[in-house]
């Protein structure tokens, strides 16, 4: 297979316009005015601090050639054009939506370690996974997963590089590990038709939104949809509240405020009445667990709809609602890891690292909040099944093709933009 | 039949649907049952003429974790069925679900 052609500089600048056009169109969106100034993808991820999150700690950042932060300004800049009437003064862009907690936490490239310092590569006897131990209870479950009687997480690389990388992931998504294989990318998404009919923008009642997603990807969902003018309820179980709450409270702080907030019982019945009701009562339902643990408190997403057609639902997992990956889980490193995208930066220099942190996170956030209010102002979205994989896949299919990310020609390309001056 | 139980080792019950998968055991040997029959490992067949006690049919949910007193022995439904899980008799408990991560 020959190189890819590049696309020529002036195409490449308006990566970010034309993902916004095809935003709106996938959404039927055609009266909606985009506000973006055409720059580079290179610049736009130099720009944000992406590259500087992924390569070595010791050596230079590397530059991966996905428009990914190009995409998620494009995103940005679709939603403020869909909710112009919106809280956009001094909001960040969506580039800077991908490195805003690194930012505000200090986290810097670790290369094959993410950013976060909880998900690793490493390499199998025959591929590269990716596994991310993101919570304490997840090293107990490393004996089972390498049926080994006493594992710790730094003998990882020496257990796992004479197993095979197939039966580490099939074991590892049983016991509800997040992990994935690294070396591969997955098949080009096709590109959803666009939904008919065209939609006519125009100023609904504020709808109400009921979150009960937790970490990064949902709240950044519904703080985008506050910002476009929704009412915020924030609702947590009183026995597992959202676990961001335990970490920086600067960036749950930004993600949370102005929302309103409300933990229950999900053990008793009656917290799982006022549930229900909170749920019946919403324009938006946005959630991120594994379908079965709704399905395990009684709450029937499909039912809520049916009763609801005026309902829009927001349904954020790793991998999909079908099954069997309805009951795999995925973190924002490994989802972006599965899509291929450390795959493409390892086809561009030869090295095995993270490109961001988290990054599937905020990109899922960004592309929930589009869906979310595109279905509202539809009348109703119904069940709207958002998998982080997808969506970073999307990106990398949108601007870099299997052949684009092995490419010395594009890379050099990209290089030579950045060297050169900027305004 | 008592049998060594090791972390990673897989069993399916012998009178329902329910297979599970060893997250950790206390060492020696044991006996798991399910549905008050012993639980088969590997690639056993359940023997003739068994069925579910109906003392023992709580019923098992796919991603719990079941526990015994002292948790010394954890098991992960990978598959839900009808009967109670066992060790040497002694049903097993639900354990509640892991806390969320700070970060991701």
């Amino acid at each position: 297979m020959g190189a890819a052609p590049p696309l020529s500089d002036v195409d490449e600048r308006t990566t970010a316009r034309r993902y916004a056009e095809q935003l709106l169109a996938l959404h039927g969106i055609a009266d909606a005015r985009l506000d973006i100034v055409d720059r580079h993808p290179a610049v736009i991820a130099a720009d944000c601090g992406l590259i500087e999150l992924s390569g070595a700690a010791d050596a230079a950042p590397l530059l991966c050639p996905a428009p990914i932060a190009a995409c998620a300004d494009g995103a940005m800049a679709a939603l403020i054009a869909m909710a112009p009437q919106g809280q956009w003064r001094d909001a960040p862009s969506g580039a800077q939506r991908l490195t805003e907690r690194a930012a505000l936490l200090g986290l810097q490239r670790r290369g094959a370690v993410s950013a976060n310092g909880s998900c690793r590569l490493l390499a199998t006897a025959d591929g590269v996974i990716a596994i991310n131990l993101a919570r304490d209870d997840d090293h107990a479950l490393l004996p089972a997963w390498l049926q080994a009687d006493h594992v710790i997480a730094d003998e990882l690389p020496q257990l796992v590089a004479t197993r095979a990388a197939d039966d580490l992931v099939e074991q590892g998504r049983e016991l509800g590990l997040a992990v994935a294989r690294a070396d591969r990318r997955p098949p080009a998404l096709p590109w959803p038709s666009p939904m008919v009919p065209p939609l006519r923008l125009a100023a609904r009642q504020a709808p109400r939104v009921v979150d009960l997603s937790s970490l990064w990807a949902g709240p950044l969902c519904s703080h985008l949809l506050q910002r476009c003018g929704a009412d915020v309820i924030k609702v947590e179980s009183t026995q597992r509240p959202d676990g961001a709450r335990a970490g920086s409270p600067a960036f749950f702080e930004h993600l949370h405020a102005g929302k309103a907030s409300l933990k229950l019982n999900f053990r008793n019945a009656e917290g799982r009445a006022a549930l229900l009701a909170l749920l019946q009562g919403a324009d938006i339902v946005i959630e991120a667990s594994r379908p079965r643990a709704l399905r395990q408190l009684g709450i029937d997403a499909d039912a809520l709809i049916a009763a609801d057609p005026g309902k829009t639902w927001i349904s954020i997992t790793g991998y999909g609602r079908r099954e069997p990956q309805a009951q795999w889980i995925a973190y924002g490193d490994d989802a972006a890891v599965a899509a291929g995208l450390s795959h493409c930066l390892h086809q561009a220099t030869g090295q095995w690292a993270f490109v961001g942190d988290a990054i599937a996170d905020p990109l899922t956030g960004l592309h929930a909040a589009i869906a979310a209010w595109a279905g509202h102002q539809r009348g109703g979205g119904g069940l709207i099944d958002i998998a982080m994989v997808d969506v970073v896949r999307q990106c990398l299919d949108f601007g870099c093709g299997p052949a684009m990310c092995a490419s010395a020609q594009r890379l050099q390309h990209w290089q030579q933009v950045l060297r050169e001056p900027r305004a | 039949m008592a049998t060594v139980l090791k972390a990673g080792a897989r069993f399916k019950s012998a009178v329902c649907d329910t297979q599970v998968m060893v997250v950790k055991a206390p060492p020696g040997e044991h006996q798991l049952g399910c549905g008050g029959v012993d639980m088969l490992g590997g690639t056993a067949t359940a023997p003739e003429g068994v069925s579910l006690a109906a003392t023992l049919s709580g019923g098992t949910l796919i991603g719990k974790r079941y526990v015994n007193e002292d948790e010394s022995l954890e098991l992960l439904c990978t598959k839900g069925g009808q009967g109670t899980l066992t060790l040497n008799g002694t049903a097993l408990d639900v354990k509640q679900a892991k806390q969320l991560p700070s970060s991701d």
